[in-house]
């Protein structure tokens, strides 16, 4: 067979918006996830069990199953029992957030156990009071450390963001096959497709191991 | 919220044959992805360029593109570019296999690179060849180290083998999208399915971390 690329940049405005959709879910999903996952993070390694309980059943569930079925289940399941559309977005917005929360909370939780107890000594020794404990002491080395790991958790989440196309999100994957379905020449298409995703995800994977080192000098270990 | 719950629509006898075809997929693509990952990651480490290039580009992209794309892409492009037409099981087994191969290969490469250098010292002053290093020295402390990010790569494949349904595998997830569209019950049935999935999966995680723990014990 014979293959002719130059059909893709016929189609350039479609996909460009459709990696806009992606990056922009990416975006907002890593935002609210990081967050999501700190405060899981801390409420897995807090004295209270029920906190420390439900978050690990959280965290154990959504690491547990595939992201597929957990897309499924809130974008045909949630709105059913919350009574209320939601749109595409949000749908999408909610289920890789709580992905994505999942994921970060472990790293948050390794690096916030990779923080030495002679830290908490001193902060005791100090007299520091719980809230500055956390914010000045605990947060800058656990954000520091969890960093390179974080940075791997967005380029998994920018991968599973492709998912969202199986549940008809117009992202860059969705856009791409219905091009290559209307046009019947997938091979070009979907190559032209899959190389995006690629030029995007290998820098960041690169990235991380830049900082990684970064990170390691810094806190010299 | 007033929905009323009804589990017994939720037939398990086609959710059964799914699981079967998807523990099947899960199984084959892990021996695909233990046993190959291995000569793979040793070329990635080779200092002969042109092995090591192409090994690493095919490692780069798998591991940096999405893997509906890749599953997608192996579908719909391997039948057209090389005029092969497999059955939709072959397909699906080959697609998740090469995925797999690429994320061992990082993880044997890790565990190599972890053999500690006296070792390799002790087994050059044996006068051990080339392939007998690696076959008797690198190999099985190198696997040994890298089975907790072995299992930790199974299940992710046992995961992403749910993404064989958008190309009509009929694995437990293409069976538990028909079932909720026949039976208009999307609640009970993709909650029952998850649970499957995460009966499968925790366990093995489980594993892992004791593992893991057990290791570190035996390290410190």
């Amino acid at each position: 067979m014979t293959l002719d690329f130059s059909i893709v940049l016929r189609f350039q405005e479609a996909l460009a918006l459709g990696l806009w959709m992606t990056i922009k879910l990416t975006l907002i999903c890593v935002v609210l996830g990081c967050s999501l996952g700190f405060s899981i993070g801390l409420a897995r390694t807090s004295r209270s069990a029920l906190l420390r309980a439900a978050s690990s059943i959280y965290v154990e569930f959504f690491r547990g199953t595939p992201v597929l079925v957990q897309l499924f289940w809130i974008f045909f399941c949630l709105p059913l029992i919350l009574g209320v559309e939601l749109s595409n977005l949000t749908s999408g917005v909610i289920a890789l957030t709580l992905y994505m929360g999942a994921i970060s909370s472990e790293t948050f939780r390794a690096s916030l156990k990779s923080i030495g107890p002679e830290q908490l000594d001193a902060c005791v020794a100090l007299d520091l009071p719980r809230r500055v404990q956390v914010t000045s002491v605990i947060l800058p080395q656990a954000v520091l450390r969890a960093v390179p790991t974080l940075l791997s958790n967005c380029v998994s989440l920018f991968k599973e963001s492709a998912l969202v196309s199986a549940v008809g999100m117009a992202d860059l994957m969705f856009v791409g096959q219905n091009i290559s379905n209307n046009t019947a020449r997938p091979v070009e298409v979907l190559t032209v497709v899959a190389l995006i995703y690629f030029v995007i995800a290998f820098p960041l994977t690169r990235a991380v191991t830049l900082v990684e080192r970064r990170v390691l000098a810094k806190l010299a270990i | 919220m007033d929905y009323s719950f009804d589990f017994q629509s939720v037939s398990f006898g086609p959710l059964w044959e799914g699981l079967i075809v998807t523990l099947q997929l899960t199984i084959a693509a892990n021996l695909i992805g233990i046993v190959f990952g291995f000569p793979l990651a040793l070329l990635i480490m080779s200092r002969f360029a042109p092995a090591r290039l192409p090994a690493m580009l095919f490692v780069e992209f798998f591991r940096c593109t999405p893997a509906i794309v890749q599953i997608v892409w192996f579908f719909y492009c391997v039948p057209m570019l090389f005029n092969v037409f497999l059955g939709s099981m072959t397909m699906g087994i080959m697609a998740l296999g090469l995925n797999l191969m690429a994320f061992n290969a990082e993880a044997y490469r890790a565990a190599i690179q972890a053999v500690p250098r006296e070792q390799l010292d002790a087994s050059i002053a044996l006068g051990l060849n080339p392939l007998q290093r690696t076959l008797y020295i690198v190999l099985p402390t190198a696997v040994r180290a890298s089975i907790p990010v072995l299992l930790t790569n199974g299940i992710g494949i046992f995961q992403q083998s749910a993404l064989v349904a958008i190309v009509a595998v009929q694995d437990l997830m293409y069976q538990a999208k028909t079932l909720a569209t026949e039976t208009y019950r999307p609640i009970e049935t993709f909650t029952v399915v998850a649970l499957v999935y995460f009966a499968v999966s925790f366990p093995v995680s489980q594993i892992v971390g004791y593992l893991e723990r057990r290791r570190q014990l035996i390290m410190s």
